[in-house]
């Protein structure tokens, strides 16, 4: 290299040194003037089969996060949701987690799939970020199977499967004076064997008696095989536990094959769209939801959103709002804003308020206790019958 | 129960059918699986959706276009994905891992434009059904298995009657001879694209019409491509054959055995006909099977 070379190469390296130290300098002066906001992660299922769900909820946490910072945000400091799309399948929810942890969040909200959260609860506990499911509600999602022991980070706002299960068996065997029931389930969904066990134990605690059981596979399209096998057992109730959209394709065909047994189902029912795609056809069936918009309190959520947006919400965009003010709610009590203090706070809940209904953790478990719903379809509507306990 | 099982296995059968004699179609030609094809139905099924809703078509009108549109966009994948790689002389591989591409392509082309919502006609044709001697028979099930049975039939003079067909048989026997005896070969690909397409369109058109509509419809195809399997993988007949066969037996097994070991009794009769019998129940004898 020649002289003037060398010259010119040792300016080039002073300029970059200078550009660098201001750069750092700048940033430097911009962490010390503004406060960071306070990152909370929402992962949902934002493209796949069942994104009504997941983009329900992250258009509900938008909404909610504008609103606390309207109002001053957590202990002064304003909040930033950032969601992630997890596709309702437990890898991609893990990998989810794991970015939302790189990016610095407090905690996480989400997901409303079982399957998701079972999988990144371990992972919560390692790196000590709390984990609040949605409606997701399998025991193994706070509760490690194999020890019984509760997972410390992982929480949950709405109810088991277990819980809304014995709500239906009991309503279906004193209300509804059934005598005798199916169960059809979908063999790929944990919470379909969940929820046949605990119906037919509430059941026959009260009299019933279990006939028999089919079962099928999500995305099978046609279902008559197995309906004609239910209707020669001739049961008095059909128990579906299978999400909305296998419950309209079933409900249909039931309907075509000329079955007039009633079918109930849990909260995987539970989307407005269900009476489109077969109100009729589930003349005189029931299901069981979390506490959603028939409690009146949940009225002007409901049309701010509807205002906001242009869709009806789902009850997991109340669970969504009701998540980031339990948080609020904890930071609050603990007097600041980190993981493992949120934890503490999260678990030592005693009645908070949420439009769901109030919250007070079992430390055992981390399930809340509250209530679950139940709907009655008439006349293709969804008629509010109650508030049930088991 | 016996015979309404076999009635709900037929009418489930006549579907795999439409879809496998599509699949039969391209493969008697081009010696590929098309794993797009279940996708042009679900294209099909949306067009008829969007311009129901959107356009306030006629339901009639909406079955013309999607038909129509179905098979331009098979006619334009063959333009798009496939035409290259034939004319390149590249393995059949190639041409079937492209069918996969635009198979993820469309799922995604629709999910991103339309949204991912499961969606229905709406009552165009309500759900009823006739009871006939304790068998109860479906409204849409009737007019389906009708409409199948017309268009296979259809099908079949139009491949063993006419100058049309006569060039197909000609060029899917052998490609390099019928194009050296003045057959436009690339045309009749094309022309068979566009029959595919049509078919697919159909197809696409009565499943949401029984089930739903939703982006990732078109994995049905999946048991249509067993059937041509079973059925002899590029003979029309075979697969209308093997469509029917596996829809009667999946409703048996799911009826008389267990609903849970239904899908495992039919990869089981897909491995036992591989073994058995390799070219299908009317196949014949060919050596590359892509």
């Amino acid at each position: 290299m020649s002289r003037k070379g060398i010259v010119c190469l040792s300016k080039l390296t002073c300029l970059l040194l200078i550009v660098c130290l201001a750069a750092v300098s700048v940033s430097g002066c911009k962490k010390s003037a503004t406060v960071e906001p306070i990152k909370i992660g929402f992962i949902g299922d934002l493209t796949g089969d069942t994104a009504i769900w997941g983009q329900a909820g992250s258009k509900a946490g938008q909404m909610t996060t504008d609103e606390i910072n309207a109002a001053g945000g957590i202990l002064g400091r304003q909040i930033q949701f950032i969601p992630m799309d997890g596709r309702g399948q437990a890898v991609d929810s893990v990998n989810a987690f794991n970015s939302l942890v790189d990016q610095g969040v407090l905690c996480v909200i989400g997901t409303n799939f079982s399957s998701c959260n079972k999988a990144i609860a371990p992972i919560a506990c390692q790196k000590k970020i709390p984990l609040l499911g949605t409606t997701c509600t399998n025991d193994a999602v706070t509760v490690d199977q194999a020890t019984g022991l509760v997972y410390p980070y992982s929480f949950r706002i709405g109810y088991t499967d277990e819980f809304q299960a014995q709500v239906l068996g009991k309503y279906a065997a004193t209300e509804l004076k059934a005598k005798t029931f199916a169960s059809f389930l979908d063999m790929t969904q944990d919470f379909a064997q969940t929820e046949t066990t605990w119906f037919n134990k509430a059941f026959v605690a009260n009299g019933g008696k279990m006939v028999g059981t089919v079962s099928g596979r999500s995305g099978d399209n046609d279902f008559r095989t197995q309906l004609t096998k239910l209707a020669a057992m001739k049961p008095d109730i059909i128990l579906l536990p299978w999400f909305y959209k296998d419950v309209a394709l079933i409900a249909n065909q039931a309907k075509e094959l000329g079955m007039k047994i009633p079918f109930m189902g849990p909260d995987s029912w539970d989307s407005p769209e269900l009476m489109g795609l077969a109100g009729p056809a589930l003349e005189g069936s029931y299901y069981c939801s979390q506490p959603a918009f028939a409690r009146p309190e949940t009225k002007p959520f409901h049309d701010a959103y509807v205002a906001k947006w242009g869709s009806e919400p789902e009850a997991e965009s109340l669970a969504v709002h009701d998540g980031l003010y339990w948080v609020k709610d904890a930071c609050e009590r603990a007097g600041k804003v980190d993981p493992v203090a949120l934890r503490d706070a999260l678990e030592s809940t005693v009645n908070f308020q949420g439009l769901m209904g109030p919250i007070t953790v079992d430390i055992k478990t981390h399930n809340p206790s509250k209530e679950a719903s139940l709907f009655h379809i008439t006349g293709s509507k969804r008629v509010f019958v109650g508030d049930f306990k088991p | 129960m016996f015979l309404q099982q076999v009635v709900n296995g037929l009418s489930v059968g006549s579907v795999y059918a439409l879809i496998a004699s599509g699949y039969a179609l391209i493969y008697s030609l081009l010696g590929f699986s098309n794993w797009a094809h279940g996708d042009i139905a679900m294209v099909g099924a949306y067009i008829a959706l969007i311009a129901q809703t959107s356009g306030h078509v006629p339901f009639w009108l909406a079955v013309v276009l999607a038909i129509a549109g179905a098979g331009c966009v098979s006619m334009l994948s063959d333009m798009v994905a496939y035409r290259r790689i034939r004319n390149n002389h590249s393995p059949k591989m190639f041409l079937m891992i492209a069918a996969m591409g635009l198979s993820i392509t469309l799922q995604n082309l629709i999910m991103v434009t339309v949204g991912p919502r499961f969606r229905t006609y709406g009552d165009v044709i309500p759900v009823r059904s006739i009871r006939l001697g304790g068998i109860s028979l479906g409204v849409l099930d009737l007019l389906t298995m009708g409409i199948i049975v017309v268009a296979l039939i259809a099908l079949g003079l139009l491949i063993g009657r006419t100058k049309f067909g006569l060039g197909v048989r000609a060029a899917s026997s052998n490609m390099v001879t019928a194009s050296v005896l003045g057959v436009d070969v690339n045309l009749y690909i094309r022309l068979v694209f566009l029959l595919a397409g049509v078919f697919a369109g159909m197809a696409g058109v009565l499943l949401g019409l029984k089930y739903n509509i939703y982006p990732t419809m078109g994995s049905i195809a999946l048991k249509a491509f067993i059937a041509c399997v079973v059925g002899g993988l590029g003979n029309v007949p075979g697969a209308i054959l093997g469509g029917v066969t596996i829809g009667v037996m999946e409703a048996l097994v799911g009826g008389f055995i267990s609903s849970g070991l239904r899908d495992a009794f039919t990869f089981a009769l897909l491995i036992a006909i591989l073994l058995v019998r390799p070219s299908g129940l009317l196949g014949k004898n060919i050596v590359d099977k892509a």
